[in-house]
């Protein structure tokens, strides 16, 4: 699909956390967070089981209530693409996958048939994300991985400035899950969006992050993964018992 | 002149060569189905995939405290029924949006207090008890010329608002929080969809009854889902069934051999339908 070069933000940050928390009668979910998404990168939020990881996420779409601030480059919300990290929705719906990105862009109703222009564009997206032979199959019917994948087309048919995907490796295998970092970074460096991931498979964020934010419903450390992501740091996020070597050798692990 | 419109399309339907056709109120009902059945097709494809049948079903059975309502003020229920079943699905969505209960329980509250203010009303004042009994199984033969202009309004307002927003509804139906962070506004579309259920639901009541109005609208749907393969599809035939369920209904309740409610034909008709579409039902790919 090709992309309007409009991500000519000149800003270091696409996204800017003040002070933001979150919580209701008493019970904090997420305590004065300050952080940065870098313009351009790839953020990866990672943190324990209950650390906020979502929640924050969800502020950022302006789904929940926060306090603080929460800035954007050019002081405008960006044009966000979204991967759900599991799409709630009624599988008997008989949607098929070409439909259901068409319903994103499309005004005239889908019964009326998808726009000539509309369906080269979704075919040559699903083909990029490699789920083309999919195209007619109903929504329903997909697989976890496969609906990701779909999903993330859909989210790229957005052409987004941020990219959001809350855990993209969670419903696919370590496989699939590595040819979907490879093909986000290729889609990053290909049209310039800001992505920002979360993630718990260190493995993942070693590989591709090129800024994390190690959050455990405060922010423990953000920078480098590479730099911040220290056995210290990780014990402190984590407890002590991660056993994972990840800082040195990110074969390791699974 | 608009009495006119109503006379002329009348007259188109007296064109069609059938004995019956000759009678006035058969044209007016055939009429009246015509415009409510398509709306109530593809409402009925939403509800279904909303799940929100059990919401048409309350705003249905507000039609008795609506009748009720406009005897005591004194007001043609015409108006009263309308406006109570808007003011009760908004106020459903409003109660909804606001409160952490899940849908099923703000619809069951709002149902009972509709129907309890009605019987409470109507047990006041016997003299409404005869009237508000017609609505129970809704009578599409005395359908008046008013009730059609207001229906054929209703119809442009739906068809535009469909036109606009089929598919944002879709994305939505999907899930509401991609449909918002894809910079869609969730819920100015639900508000507006409640509000024209409400309406295409209190007009159906009239052609068909409390009891069957919720059938009206979920059995095209339901047999049209058990046999498509896609979205558009799905619309398409359940508009077909709703339509040949109507008419045909409607003709074969007026049969010697048969005479019967109108109603109750047209939806077993649409049942008929659901029972073929279980048969051949599209089998799920795993």
């Amino acid at each position: 699909m090709k992309l309007p070069p409009n991500h000519d933000c000149k800003c270091v940050n696409a996204v800017t956390f003040k002070g933001v928390s979150v919580g209701s009668n008493d019970v904090n979910i997420l305590q004065n967070i300050n952080a940065v998404i870098p313009h351009a990168g790839c953020t990866a939020i990672v943190g324990p089981n209950g650390a906020g990881k979502t929640t924050l996420v969800l502020a950022l779409l302006n789904e929940i209530d926060y306090t603080g601030t929460i800035e954007f480059c050019s002081n405008r919300r960006p044009r966000i693409g979204y991967v759900p990290q599991q799409l709630a929705f009624d599988r008997g719906m008989p949607l098929t996958v070409t439909e259901f990105i068409a319903a994103f862009h499309q005004k005239r109703p889908l019964c009326f048939g998808i726009q000539k222009e509309l369906k080269q564009k979704i075919h040559d997206l699903l083909g990029e994300t490699g789920c083309l032979h999919l195209a007619q199959r109903p929504l329903g019917a997909l697989s976890g991985g496969e609906l990701q994948r779909v999903m993330l087309a859909g989210a790229l048919s957005q052409d987004p400035e941020l990219l959001i995907l809350d855990e993209p490796a969670s419903g696919i295998d370590f496989k699939g899950g590595e040819v979907c970092c490879e093909l986000l970074e290729r889609f990053r460096k290909a049209h310039g969006f800001t992505q920002l991931m979360v993630s718990h498979d260190l493995n993942t964020v070693m590989a591709h992050a090129t800024h994390v934010i190690c959050l455990n419903r405060t922010v423990i450390t953000q920078g480098d993964p590479k730099a911040v992501l220290t056995q210290e740091v990780l014990a402190r996020a984590f407890g002590p018992h991660i056993g994972c070597s990840c800082g040195k050798d990110h074969n390791h692990g699974k | 002149m608009e009495n006119n419109l109503v006379a002329f399309l009348c007259d188109l339907l007296g064109k069609i060569p059938l004995e019956i056709m000759q009678y006035e109120f058969m044209r007016m009902a055939l009429l009246g189905l015509l415009i409510i059945t398509p709306m109530a097709a593809i409402c009925g494809t939403q509800v279904v995939n909303f799940n929100m049948s059990f919401f048409s079903d309350a705003i249905g059975h507000s039609a008795f405290a609506g009748v009720a309502v406009g005897l005591v003020m004194a007001i043609s229920p015409e108006y009263t029924m309308p406006a109570l079943a808007l003011l009760v699905g908004l106020a459903i969505m409003a109660v909804k949006h606001r409160s952490g209960l899940s849908s099923d329980t703000v619809i069951g509250v709002m149902f009972s207090a509709v129907v309890a203010a009605g019987l409470a009303i109507v047990s006041r004042y016997p003299d409404a008890m005869k009237n508000s009994q017609m609505f129970l199984y809704g009578d599409i033969l005395t359908i008046s010329e008013k009730d059609i202009l207001l229906m054929l309004g209703l119809a442009v307002v739906f068809t535009v608002f469909q036109l606009f927003a089929f598919n944002k509804m879709i994305c939505i139906e999907l899930n509401p929080q991609l449909a918002k962070a894809h910079r869609i506004k969730v819920g100015i579309y639900q508000y507006f969809f409640a509000a024209l259920l409400s309406l295409v639901v209190i007009f159906a009541v009239k052609a068909i009854g409390v009891l069957l109005v919720t059938a009206m609208l979920i059995t095209p749907a339901a047999a049209a889902r058990n046999l498509a393969s896609s979205y558009g599809k799905m619309v398409w035939i359940s508009l077909i069934i709703g339509i040949v369920s109507s008419v045909a209904g409607l003709f074969l309740s007026f049969q010697e051999w048969m005479q019967t409610s109108t109603g109750a034909t047209i939806v077993l008709c649409s049942c008929m339908f659901f029972i073929i579409s279980l048969i051949f039902r599209k089998k799920k790919r795993a």
